[in-house]
């Protein structure tokens, strides 16, 4: 992972090219206009959340990012490169784990999923899988079937899987939605770090208000009808965060009704 | 328990119907010309495997069987694989199909005698073309139905089309597969002893239909006995293969 640091590390060049920008987006899908005049850029190595109501294009702005979906209008660029579809440099957590693992591989073997796409040799593969798997807590399960795990053990694998294309941009939307208080704090704190780890630049939707700020850099907050940047707040919190300190922090608060304002507002 | 329970009522089912068999047969209420007691079909299949050439004879028809099962996975996998991965070949393809489908194989052997004489690899074409559509069918529909967040999960992770066929189709049709060719191996079975009937080809078919058109009555039980037999064991074989190799359905915690 250290080399990936330094491989990674911003340098002084890097820092003015931001890892996503968003010029004037427009996207029409099915003679609806989704998305309207939506410009952001998120810095190398920043944590960026988004949030806003259902509808407003969250999920579609993440399409946007890995190339799945192309802007009506508008550009998206990712690292300085204007975007022409999916790379291996992006990787995305999807919320719906139970359907974005493979359920005949193994946790091992969805992890080397990624690996073979990445061109790992066929002898790495497996030491390089049971590594990602440990990293993210699931020393021992390698050879359990999605079926036999819990959920937040199946999100794990799939953040793992994620981990093993070493992404310089890491795309999560809604990952921990699904699952239980405990099991979403634990999982919190730990994507925090790994991205922290590996230097990425970390693209977090969520619904979860308070999750965005603790997770976040900068928040993003959108509205809908059509889906379009409506306030964009600096998390001055300092790291790492701490589940009950960071929430009592008066900070904390303050954002937290700044951002319940917007969203009671946009309602 | 309940399990042994299910099993001994099973067995005790079949001996049962081994008693009818015996009671209808030994009370003179049918002629044994039209059928023979049980004891007289064991004995002559019996005969037949050790002394005469049964054993012969239903190895010839068990490879025929056999080819032509492997023709029809092969060629239903490989074409269901095309036909499941591309919507465009699905919509090409999918009315000749249609059309073909209802066709019993049997009508085609005279056509396949007209158009290529008495071969055995007539006979084999017709009994892969019979059987192909259980495999065909499910091998489409199991390819096609690849659940939409792991083929975005393929494009991000740039897959290619062939490992995608590979490690996202076939996994995903295997189940289909495996039962598709469960009931394949029992249209082969069929195909082949109705062809072999007709074709007048070596083996447990044309040796059936000989012994019923001269009355030889217990050749033709043991006949069918056998058929019974073989059939019951392709079965069992391939629900060992199932389990084999779809582990992770089986896989609970």
């Amino acid at each position: 992972m250290n080399q990936m640091t330094s491989r990674f590390a911003p340098s002084a060049a890097a820092c003015a090219v931001p890892a996503i920008a968003f010029d004037k987006i427009r996207l029409d899908l099915g003679g609806k206009c989704v998305v309207d005049d939506l410009s952001f850029s998120v810095a190398p190595g920043e944590f960026a959340c988004v949030v806003g109501p259902s509808g407003c294009g969250k999920t579609t702005l993440l399409r946007l990012v890995t190339g799945l979906l192309s802007p009506t209008r508008g550009t998206v660029h990712r690292l300085g490169a204007f975007v022409g579809g999916p790379s291996p440099d992006v990787a995305i957590v999807f919320q719906d784990y139970g359907r974005a693992l493979l359920p005949w591989r193994t946790a091992a073997g969805n992890v080397a999923l990624a690996l073979e796409a990445m061109g790992t040799p066929r002898l790495e593969r497996a030491a390089r899988a049971a590594a990602l798997l440990d990293k993210v807590g699931l020393a021992g399960h390698g050879d359990k079937y999605p079926a036999q795990m819990s959920g937040g053990m199946q999100q794990r694998v799939q953040i793992a899987r994620c981990l093993a294309q070493e992404p310089r941009i890491l795309l999560m939307d809604e990952p921990f939605g699904a699952l239980d208080a405990l099991t979403r704090q634990a999982l919190q704190d730990e994507i925090a770090m790994l991205v922290r780890d590996s230097g990425a630049t970390a693209l977090f939707v969520t619904h979860d208000l308070d999750e965005a700020i603790y997770l976040g850099d900068r928040v993003f907050a959108l509205q809908a009808n059509p889906g379009r940047l409506a306030q964009v707040i600096d998390v001055a919190l300092p790291r790492p965060r701490d589940q009950l300190g960071t929430r009592e922090q008066p900070e904390f608060l303050r954002l937290r009704h700044v951002l319940f304002d917007h969203v009671q507002n946009t309602h | 328990m309940n399990n042994w329970l299910l099993r001994a009522g099973s067995i005790l089912l079949t001996s049962v119907v081994l008693l009818l068999w015996q009671l209808v047969t030994a009370t003179g209420l049918v002629r044994p010309i039209f059928m023979p007691t049980p004891a007289a079909t064991f004995v002559d299949l019996w005969r037949g495997l050790t002394q005469g050439d049964l054993l012969a004879l239903t190895m010839s028809t068990m490879q025929r069987m056999i080819f032509g099962w492997l023709l029809a996975s092969l060629g239903g996998v490989l074409l269901g694989a095309l036909i499941g991965l591309s919507s465009r070949a699905r919509y090409w393809l999918s009315p000749t199909l249609e059309l073909l489908r209802p066709l019993p194989a049997s009508t085609l052997l005279p056509v396949g005698i007209a158009l290529f004489g008495l071969h055995p690899q007539m006979l084999l074409g017709i009994i892969a073309f019979g059987a192909i559509w259980p495999v065909l069918l499910p091998t489409i529909h199991g390819f096609s139905s690849i659940e939409p967040r792991l083929r975005e999960v393929a494009k991000t992770l740039r897959i290619g089309p062939l490992a995608f066929a590979l490690k996202f189709g076939l996994p995903n049709a295997l189940p289909d597969i495996i039962a598709g060719m469960r009931l394949s191996l029992t249209a082969c079975l069929i195909i082949t002893v109705v062809g072999e009937m007709i074709t007048a080809q070596q083996g447990l078919g044309s040796t059936i239909i000989m012994a019923a058109r001269s009355f030889r009555s217990t050749d033709l039980y043991a006949g069918i006995v056998l058929l019974g037999v073989v059939g019951a064991a392709n079965n069992a074989l391939l629900g060992l293969l199932e389990i084999g190799l779809t582990p992770w359905r089986t896989a609970r915690t």
